[in-house]
């Protein structure tokens, strides 16, 4: 990964999308949602991963991260997720991104450099971006480690992602629109079923102004 | 220190719910490998008695696998041809190079297999006789994907890069050859790292006896067609070996570089007492694609000397050039490239530089001597060529130009070789002497000519 000596809004947001991505293809390749054999190994982060080579799954994840990267440009974004549903359309697991530890950006300044200021306005030498392939590399593993942990999904699930946005801003709505809206069913903010989700957390990566928190919601449902 | 290991592996793998494979531990332990391997299993038996499944483990077996004719034709079967095919298709598990024929005298294949514990039995099944059966690496919860295995021995590399492999080597209990010595004083002039893909291509060199094994294995590893480590325990690099298993073969591009630079699979650190050791093997696999382009091996040997004796003008901005021009070869690699190449690029600085200069100012200087010796009446004639010659700018930049040059020909090609900056300087190094020598076509009879005129 680079080392940006010029840290914008939009690196961090592009580092963020692709961790996104490759970890999108991880939970894939994980949770049995397409056929192991259909996973390339690739590297990233100096990390071994897997990729989905089926094309129109690669096309899918590249148009939802880049709707997910919109989005986040206009620092609307609370939260990603990527919800693995059963047949039935009931979702059984989310995989949550926190992004809403991320800075708030004006649209206007998405390419002026990132400079954390201390209590008194002097500018704080904020954590290199160095290690933040360390991290993701650690995500990484968390998520790859989740086989383990999680119990193993029904047969034919698919997945997909959603975004929670913040209360503040527009929703996206227009044409041509990517995201649906739809009801919160799994997330917590309803309260009645904040309970039936077992939550393992996966990792607080913290690299420079990159804070995000991600964990694995699992419902506890028996069906 | 008995009781050191179980907590130790207690808090790594029990709380801290890390992968812990036998070479972390007798690094971290400073212990040897086999010992390690002993309290790896230890430490398995014993936590799974207090509390089964607490601890999973997954083995390395080594052996002669079983022959599997049946598998084979079923195999066959299932590929819809109606004939029995008399080659064998390559069993899926096999992790070395399959015997060619069943007619010929099948070649004894050593099959090293890593199999989580709960294939652990049935992968023994498959072997005809097992030579040895250890424990490779424990983990709290099941193995997911046994690639992230690759990650236990990045985090050695990184971790104890600043071990010098062999002064540790008996302490680890890592395989050495005993014939490697390092090397004082930088005699090949290393090309850039442009060429380091081809190393694994390059059969046929003359190379130093330690990278002749690596190099083999090295070959043999991509043969292997599953994400199982291939390794030849004849080989005298075992460590390097867990460090290819990742099935990318541009891994292998990365970890052959490393294995080179260190002769062992440990970081490249840039320090004083390895920069040597550094030089020898890493100036031994340069010889290889220098091999492959010219076969003037034997005569870049002795002619270095001389080389080095005329390339005393030091320009500081030409080992800065080369340095960055290494550097950004290296990055321009691919992305496995990446963190071989920050500590490579140290290494390099301390290690290229010398031979680099060299290079830099043997080509300089050879050119005006190329004419004199041109014009001391060869009678192969001379004439004027365009040179292409790449160069690094200092904002990073590859620029090719074209020069003019006198040349002496006994060819009627001179030109391909020039296209690539190694073989152009690696044609360079020879002596004035072997200087007229650089037209001529390797291999062909004008040489020996040549060398007849001297």
């Amino acid at each position: 990964m680079a080392h940006d000596p010029l840290l914008t809004y939009r690196t961090l947001v592009t580092h963020f999308t692709d961790f996104l991505t490759v970890a999108i293809h991880t939970i894939l390749h994980e949770r049995n949602i397409y056929p192991r054999t259909s996973f390339l190994s690739a590297r990233k982060y100096n990390y071994a991963v897997r990729q989905s080579r089926h094309p129109k799954v690669c096309e899918w994840i590249n148009d939802a991260i880049a709707a997910v990267e919109t989005e986040l440009l206009k620092s609307a974004v609370d939260r990603v997720a990527v919800v693995i549903y059963t047949k039935d359309l009931k979702p059984t697991e989310r995989y949550m991104f926190d992004v809403s530890r991320f800075p708030a950006v004006d649209p206007t300044d998405l390419d002026t450099r990132l400079e954390r200021r201390g209590e008194n306005g002097d500018p704080v030498p904020i954590v290199p971006l160095a290690d933040m392939d360390e991290q993701f590399r650690a995500t990484m593993g968390k998520l790859t480690g989740c086989r383990g942990v999680l119990k193993p999904l029904p047969e034919g699930c698919t997945f997909t992602v959603a975004i929670e946005l913040k209360s503040e801003g527009q929703p996206p709505v227009g044409h041509p629109q990517p995201w649906m809206p739809v009801q919160p069913e799994l997330s917590e903010t309803s309260g009645e079923k904040h309970t039936r989700n077992t939550v393992h957390p996966v990792r607080a990566v913290a690299a420079g102004e990159l804070v995000f928190e991600s964990w694995i919601e699992q419902a506890v449902d028996a069906t | 220190m008995a009781q050191d290991y179980t907590e130790w592996l207690a808090i790594n793998v029990l709380n801290e719910q890390q992968l812990v494979s036998y070479r972390s531990l007798s690094r971290a332990l400073k212990i040897h490998s086999n010992l390690a391997k002993q309290m790896l299993y230890d430490f398995h038996r014993k936590q799974n008695a207090k509390k089964p499944g607490a601890v999973h483990a997954t083995y390395l077996i080594t052996g002669t696998k079983r022959k599997e004719i049946p598998t084979n034709v079923t195999h066959s079967q299932r590929d819809g041809d109606d004939t029995v095919m008399h080659s064998s298709p390559p069993l899926p598990s096999s992790s070395a190079p399959k015997p060619d024929e069943h007619d010929e005298e099948p070649i004894a294949v050593q099959t090293v297999m890593l199999v989580k514990e709960e294939n652990v039995s049935q992968a023994k099944r498959k072997f005809e006789s097992i030579t040895g059966i250890h424990i490779y690496s424990l983990q709290a919860k099941g193995l997911g994907d046994i690639q992230t295995l690759t990650e236990c021995n990045r985090k050695i590399a990184a971790d104890y890069a600043s071990e010098d492999p062999l002064e540790v080597w008996k302490q680890y209990g890592t395989i050495q050859n005993p014939n490697v010595k390092r090397r004082t004083q930088r005699r090949q002039p290393p090309p850039p790292p442009a060429p380091i893909a081809k190393e694994a291509v390059a059969k046929a060199t003359p190379a130093a006896p330690t990278t002749k094994p690596t190099t083999l294995k090295k070959e043999a590893s991509k043969d292997s067609q599953d994400s199982k480590p291939a390794s030849k325990p004849s080989s005298a690099k075992a460590t390097p070996e867990p460090a290819k298993k990742p099935p990318t073969t541009k891994r292998q591009g990365s970890d052959i570089f490393k294995s080179f630079a260190k002769g062992k699979s440990k970081a490249k650190a840039a320090q004083e007492s390895q920069e040597s050791a550094g030089s020898t093997p890493k100036a031994a696999p340069e010889d290889e694609p220098m091999a492959s382009f010219s076969d003037e091996d034997d005569a870049d040997e002795g002619d270095v000397d001389v080389v080095e004796d005329v390339s005393k003008v030091v320009d500081g901005k030409s080992k800065k050039e080369r340095e960055a021009e290494l550097q950004a070869m290296m990055e321009q690699e691919d992305e496995v490239m990446e963190d071989a190449a920050e500590v490579t690029s140290e290494q390099a600085e301390a290690v290229v530089h010398e031979g680099a200069i060299d290079k830099q100012e043997s080509q300089a200087a050879e050119e005006p001597k190329e004419t004199v010796q041109v014009e001391n009446g060869r009678r192969r004639g001379r004439r004027r060529v365009m040179k292409k010659k790449t160069v690094k700018d200092e904002d990073g930049y590859l620029v090719t130009k074209e020069e003019a040059a006198w040349e002496s020909f006994s060819e009627d090609e001179p030109a391909p070789k020039k296209i690539k900056v190694p073989p152009t300087t690696g044609m360079n190094k020879p002596t004035t002497a072997a200087a007229g020598k650089k037209g001529a076509k390797p291999g062909q009879g004008n040489i020996m000519s040549f060398f007849s005129k001297k």
